[in-house]
């Protein structure tokens, strides 16, 4: 039985690894992944008025007191999301600032309110989404700061 | 002559040596000598450190880095305990040595110089009175009744009965007839043999079995090479661990003595059973040299233990070997009396065995004829195998005696020929034998003769039948009679997990029924010699470790095949030297307490090193918390269960680790435990004994030797 | 405390990932056996065609020492090829970003880590990569190095089921990994994450103007998917961002982490399993399985004594919860992706991470955790089977001294190879370069970092301060030992063991679960032995001082 080249083989297996693995298969999956599902693929981009303002995966800064603002600790620093009581505490800033009832915005936080275990665990909102809802309803609060 | 013999038959026994003897006191000291000591590599280390906390001892500030007690008594405190770590440790050593030593010597007194009668001359005539120790392998030898077989010989002439109680410590007569072999050291009691010398002394059979028991240069059995290098890794791992910690200690500044971590290492370290691997083996062989096996390799002990399958021979292993009457049945208008009577008259003369238990049972059940003392016993017909049958003839004395209430068939006769005077029939002819020899040789025979004997023989007893005057009266159920006890031994075995197969020469029927008597499942009947040898292999095929005992020649191809082959101190040369234990007893029932001595060894070894592990649990609890001295790691302290000051647990550790060997010292000497059970249920047991036991004794122990040193102040 | 939501989570992502492991031990089955299967006309040409390509012969059987090689060329050879690329990312393409080339130091470490399968990274993947370094060299690395622990396993079974000659052929059996397995299952996963929200793309990074004037950010897309699946199937751990599982591109909501969760868990659990089926007696694998999980879920109970609270360091959308159960999971598995940081938690949850990396079967890394497994069934049959009164079997073999000398060195090198360097660093000083003293959390963080480089976990406190000379090739050295002499010694006894006698009987049996239960404690008993008196200057003390999270 003819053995394998000891020498040449691993060479070869490897560089034929290198194609398969590190070039085809991330070629393949993006092409398709670009194909079906360009609007995941390319980042879950979200826009505002007809303009592309960036990912919704991942947190904005907000500098201006009126918006509620990201964490800016946390693991990735891309932390999109903030905890229903932290948003709390801010919603009582924001109603100082903007003079926005308590109550909407309360209600705002209740309405985006997402559990970490599906529906058990701890309540968190999306920062952007509750700043979006804020940007579009109260327009002339919100102008002079957007885009 | 007298005198020999009487010391002869002297009982033989092992006497227990007295175990603390000041030889073996000064053989254990002799051994804590490194050069003697470096083998064992645990205690070789602990050894060591004693070494280094004596230097403490001497001058604490030597190492000031890890040296914080200011107490030179607590050093030496360490310093002795782990010197006795090691005493305790050469001392079981001792203990196992002396016991073996002390076996071996027992077994030697088997070979005491005795007188011998050397036939020096062609024609036999001239006798050279020589003792053994002059004999050479060749010689001719005379040896009459009451005289000591100098010397292992084979028995060239004559047949006489043997008494090897002196080998065995069982006094039961052997015949020995031409070609068997005559072992030094046993009895002859009747008539004498000529033989021939088959060994030269030095290198008799037992003088070299008995080497092998106390030879220093034991080789490690294959298990206990791997226990062995268990220990090493562990050796090895706390060595890394202890070091470590040391670096770390200094580096780092936990406030660490040296002396405290040396007892952390020593109390980790396997020194249980590092202590005890060497007794456990040397008192396993010991054990099995006591009930007199000798074992030719060490392998096999431990094959031993690993048995699947368990061959037995049917005769002599499972039955006696000897056929014993159970039942006389009557035919035709006889009654069971006029076969009784029949029997017992026609055994008396008959020394077979067979002819002994007829009288035997005829006794008991009372068929004792009235005037048997009177009649005269004419002629004895030995069993002979040609016409298969032998016979008798009984004459009545010519004075008539009045009957005295028999009810039998001479009292039939009697008043027939009373009323009768001219009968011819002054004599009685009673002959018995195998059914269809009899059935040839009478005149007589009773309706479906044949379908009854076949029906009786169906049990696979043996049948036999009689008759008198020429006319069959009865048939005799004869037994091979299973040995008692048997047959819970076998279920022992079943119990194991093993499988006993059992091999006869017997037909289908009585194989089957003897071993669905015991309770054995797999037999072989109307076996051959080459039998044993195709079915050992077949076994093997299987992946089955197997098993047997055999004497003959016939035997020694399968002995060497088994896996464990034992062979009869009196079987022949070829397969005493094919088989890799050898019982000088030749009690062929003994394999079963080869293999439970086979597994006792290896359940002991496994149980101390099991215990020994889980020892370490409970040392790191009490120890580690109070290693690290320094202010900032005081936080450790919660983890000290028991609540002791770091010089209190560290003493009571090291004291707890170093008694526990000579309190289990008992244990490795007479093996731990053993039922037979499924080897499951015996893991079950030994993991809650020796694991749980193991984590949980020591904090007991350790807690209970810190409260006398406590409240005692005993240091 | 651990709630009932989060327990309820916990128990269905386990059922789940037990089912599935099942259903795919079935189809690996069919993989590492030579009898023909439907997919053979898809793949078989495919891989005819490699070996025609590689020059190997797939019919050669090889024997533990052939394999080792094979094994042993392949890796350094892969290791090569990622070292060279790094060293000189700069002026290859698929650099829109324009990434700096490596430092050699850096370069060794990355390419040893991640051909080990340990993937710990000394540098921060979102700046530090190109493009062609994301694919040719880490997601290369991680499909062959999982691949080679795959093969490893399989090479194993052989072995101690020994229905075969030899232990197959490293080449096919790689192949067909590659092939058969991770290259169809990463796929899948990879447009799972992708319809889920991470990104596959080639574009370099956007930036957008954010929503409130003058503010701005950049989306780092890019191949991230692809290399997401394969980190996490083939239980490797290198995220493409130095925040890994924690980054919202990589993980973007709570199902796609336990999607990534149950990945990384999908094949160790498989292969308890496919061992049961090459035997033919499910019951072994259910020990393996057994035991394994058990030891998981201690795990898992240990992390959770703390209360640990959504705080610094964590991601609010996995919560507290979550957060934990992913950190001991990817030490259990020893795959090292990191959903929070772990200087966010208790020094207990920490103790618990580094279990998972002592044992290295709990259950482990894809192919080397069942080995673990197996080296200590041997380790354990031999300690207490004795008691059962027999020479000491594993599915028929009876255990010598080889192989008990062979085991014990599998189970000394770990402790060596992670005590050997810590002392050295605190010896030399080397932990004053990132920044630690000589408390107990800087000893917890030092012994975190090479408990997780041998145990080819890759989880560290270090993360890009690690990039100095000495950490990096210390931590190089001690990953490729810690993968391959395991390996070389476990296939040694599998080798040996493959045409040794069996023997019909056992007296202890290994499929019960009661050999089982001794099992676990007696793997606890032997990690605690090894470790306790580090774990207790370490994270035991850092909890008993009352650090609740002061890393």
């Amino acid at each position: 039985m003819k053995k394998s080249n000891s020498l040449t083989v691993p060479l070869r297996i490897a560089v034929i690894s290198l194609v398969v693995c590190g070039l085809l298969f991330p070629g393949v999956v993006t092409g398709i992944a670009q194909l079906a599902m360009p609007v995941q693929a390319n980042g879950s981009l979200i826009s505002f008025h007809n303009t592309t303002i960036g990912s919704s995966l991942i947190a904005q800064d907000f500098n201006y007191s009126g918006f509620f603002q990201p964490r800016n600790d946390s693991a990735s620093g891309l932390d999109p999301d903030i905890t229903v009581q932290n948003a709390t505490v801010q919603a009582a800033r924001i109603h100082n600032v903007t003079g926005i009832p308590m109550a909407y915005l309360e209600g705002i936080i209740k309405e985006n309110t997402k559990y970490t275990l599906f529906f058990f665990g701890s309540t968190y909102v999306n920062v952007l989404d509750l700043n979006l809802i804020l940007a579009q309803h109260f327009p002339l609060i919100y102008n002079r700061y957007i885009v | 002559m007298d005198s020999e013999a009487h010391f002869a038959v002297t009982k033989f026994k092992t006497s227990k040596p007295k175990l603390y003897k000041l030889a073996i006191l000064k053989d254990s000291v002799r051994r804590l000598s490194p050069t003697v000591l470096y083998k064992n590599v645990v205690m070789f280390i602990v050894e060591i450190c004693f070494v280094i906390v004596a230097v403490m001892a001497i001058d604490p500030s030597l190492i000031p880095e890890v040296s914080s007690s200011t107490d030179v008594s607590f050093y030496i405190e360490v310093a002795v305990i782990l010197l006795l770590t090691v005493w305790f440790s050469t001392l079981s050593d001792s203990i196992a040595e002396a016991q073996i030593k002390n076996t071996a010597s027992t077994l030697r007194k088997i070979e005491k110089e005795v007188p011998a009668r050397k036939i020096v001359s062609q024609d036999r005539r001239e006798i050279a009175e020589v003792t053994s120790k002059q004999l050479k392998k060749g010689d001719l030898l005379l040896i009459k009744k009451g005289e000591i077989v100098p010397i292992d010989c084979e028995v060239l002439e004559g047949i006489a009965m043997v008494d090897e109680s002196l080998l065995t410590g069982e006094s039961v007569n052997v015949r020995k007839s031409v070609g068997t072999t005559v072992l030094g050291g046993s009895l002859i009691t009747s008539d004498s043999i000529i033989a021939r010398v088959s060994v030269n002394p030095s290198e008799t059979f037992l003088n070299r079995l008995i080497k092998l028991v106390e030879s220093s240069s034991r080789p490690k059995t294959p298990n206990e090479r791997a226990v062995s290098i268990l220990l090493a890794g562990f050796t090895a791992i706390f060595s890394i661990i202890i070091i470590s910690i040391l670096a770390l200690g200094v580096i780092l500044k936990l406030g660490l003595d040296l002396s405290v971590l040396i007892a952390l290492y020593v109390s980790l370290l396997p020194t249980t059973i590092g202590a005890l691997l060497p007794a456990i083996g040397i008192s396993g062989i010991n054990r099995m040299s006591e009930k007199r096996i000798i074992i030719k390799s060490g392998k096999a002990i431990e094959a031993a233990g690993d048995t699947d399958s368990l061959l037995l021979d049917k005769t002599g292993t499972i039955t006696r070997g000897t056929r014993t009457a159970t039942e006389f049945i009557p035919l035709g208008k006889h009654t069971m009396r006029d076969v009784g009577e029949a029997a017992f008259m026609s055994s008396w003369d008959d020394d077979t065995p067979e002819g002994k238990s007829m009288v035997e049972l005829a006794y008991q059940e009372g068929f004792v004829p009235h005037e048997f003392a009177v009649i005269e016993r004419v002629k004895f017909e030995e069993f002979s195998a040609s016409t298969r049958k032998s016979g008798a003839n009984l004459q009545e004395p010519s004075d008539f005696f009045l009957p005295k209430g028999g009810k039998g068939l001479l009292q039939h006769k009697r008043i027939r020929r009373k009323y009768d005077p001219d009968s011819k029939e002054d004599e009685i002819d009673i002959i018995k034998g195998a059914p269809d020899a009899i059935k040839l040789a009478t005149k007589t025979v009773p309706l479906n003769y044949d379908n009854i004997v076949d029906e009786a023989a169906k049990t696979g007893d043996t049948i036999m039948a009689i008759a008198e005057g020429g006319e069959i009266i009865g048939l005799i159920r004869l037994r091979d009679e299973v040995k008692p006890g048997i047959k819970s031994r076998i279920a022992a075995i079943k119990n194991m997990g093993i499988k006993p197969v059992m091999i006869t020469g017997d037909i289908e029927a009585t194989a089957s029924s003897i071993s669905r008597e015991v309770g054995i499942d797999d037999y072989v009947s109307r076996a051959k010699p080459e039998t044993k040898y195709d079915l050992v292999k077949k076994e093997q095929a299987r992946g089955r470790i197997v098993a047997m005992i055999g004497d003959g020649t016939n035997d020694a191809p399968a002995l060497a095949a088994s896996d464990v082959g034992i062979a009869m101190a009196s079987g022949t040369e070829p397969a005493k030297e094919a088989a890799n234990m050898v019982d000088l007893e030749s009690n062929p029932a003994k394999i079963i307490d080869v293999v439970m001595m086979g597994k006792q060894i290896l359940m002991t070894r496994g149980a101390v090193t099991t215990f020994s592990i889980a020892n370490d649990v409970a040392k790191y609890f009490v120890i580690v918390p109070v290693m690290f001295t320094a202010v900032a790691l005081s936080s450790l302290s919660k983890l000290n269960l028991l609540h002791l000051t770091p010089h209190v647990a560290v003493l009571s550790a090291l004291i707890f680790n170093a008694l526990i060997i000579p309190f289990l010292i008992p244990l490795a000497l007479r093996g731990a435990e053993f039922k037979p059970q499924s080897a499951m249920r015996i893991f079950l047991k030994n993991v809650f004994v020796y694991g749980l036991g193991g984590v949980i004794l020591p904090f007991a122990g350790i807690a209970a030797i810190a409260f006398v040193i406590v409240h005692f102040g005993v240091i | 405390m651990i709630t009932a939501s989060a327990a309820f989570i916990i128990v269905l992502e386990l059922g789940s990932v037990v089912v599935g492991g099942w259903f795919l031990s079935s189809y690996l089955l069919s993989v590492y056996s030579t009898r023909k299967t439907r997919l053979d006309r898809i793949f078989g040409p495919i891989e005819r065609s490699i070996y025609y390509l590689g020059g190997v012969n797939p019919y050669e059987e090889m024997g533990w020492k052939a394999y080792l090689r094979a094994i042993l060329a392949l890796n350094v050879v892969e290791a090569a090829i990622g070292f060279v690329i790094l060293l000189i990312q700069g002026s290859l393409p698929l650099n829109p970003m324009h990434a700096p080339d490596m430092s050699w130091s850096l370069s060794l470490n990355t390419a040893l880590s991640f051909s080990s399968n340990t993937d710990l990274q000394h540098y921060n993947g979102g700046t530090a990569l190109s493009y062609l370094s994301q694919m040719a060299v880490i997601q290369f690395l991680q499909f062959t190095s999982a691949a080679t622990g795959l093969c490893v396993a399989i090479a194993i079974f052989r072995g101690l089921t020994g229905k075969t000659k030899g232990l197959g052929n490293f080449y096919v059996d790689y192949t067909r990994t590659i092939v058969r397995v991770l290259v169809p299952l990463s796929g899948v996963a990879a447009l799972i994450l992708i319809f889920l929200g991470v990104p596959q793309s080639l574009s370099g990074y956007s930036v957008f103007k954010t929503l409130e004037l003058g503010g701005s950010e950049v989306v780092k897309s890019g191949p991230i998917a692809s290399l997401v699946s394969i980190m996490q199937l083939g239980t490797n751990g290198g995220g493409y961002f130095g925040a890994n599982a924690a980054n919202p591109l990589t993980n973007p909501s709570q199902i796609t982490n336990l999607f990534e969760l149950a990945l990384m868990m999908l094949i160790p659990t498989s292969l308890p399993f496919l061992f049961g089926r090459m035997l033919g007696r499910m019951k072994e694998g259910r020990t393996l399985i057994v035991a394994s999980y058990a030891l998981y879920i201690i795990d898992i109970f240990i992390a959770f004594i703390p209360i640990t609270q959504i705080g610094e360091g964590m991601e609010v959308r996995f919560g507290a919860a979550s957060s934990v159960f992913w950190t001991v999971t990817t030490t259990a598995f020893t795959t090292g992706s990191v959903n929070a940081s772990l200087s966010a938690f208790n020094p207990l949850i920490i103790l618990a991470a580094l279990f998972g990396m002592i044992i290295q079967a709990t259950p482990g890394g894809i192919g080397v955790g069942a080995m673990y497994m197996l080296m200590y069934i041997i380790m354990t049959v031999f300690i207490v089977g004795l008691m059962a009164g027999r020479t000491p079997e594993y599915l028929g073999t009876k255990i010598n001294a080889g192989d008990v000398k062979l085991a014990i060195v599998a189970f000394l090198s770990h402790p060596v190879i992670i005590l050997v360097p810590t002392v050295i660093t605190f010896a030399i000083g080397a932990q004053a370069a990132v920044g630690l003293g000589t408390n107990s959390i800087s000893f917890t963080q030092i012994l975190y970092e090479y408990t997780s480089a041998a145990a080819n976990n890759g989880s560290d406190f270090l993360g890009s301060a690690g990039n100095t000379v000495y950490f990096n090739v210390s931590t190089g050295i001690v990953m490729w030992l810690g993968r391959f002499i395991p390996i070389a010694v476990m296939l040694a006894i599998a080798g040996s063991m493959v045409q040794r006698k069996r023997y019909a009987s056992e007296a202890l049996r290994t499929d019960t679960l009661t050999f089982t239960a001794v099992l676990v404690v007696a793997i606890f008993i032997l990690a605690v032995l090894t470790f306790f008196p580090f774990l207790a200057i370490g994270p035991i003390l850092s909890y008993l001082e009352g650090f609740k999270n002061g890393f």
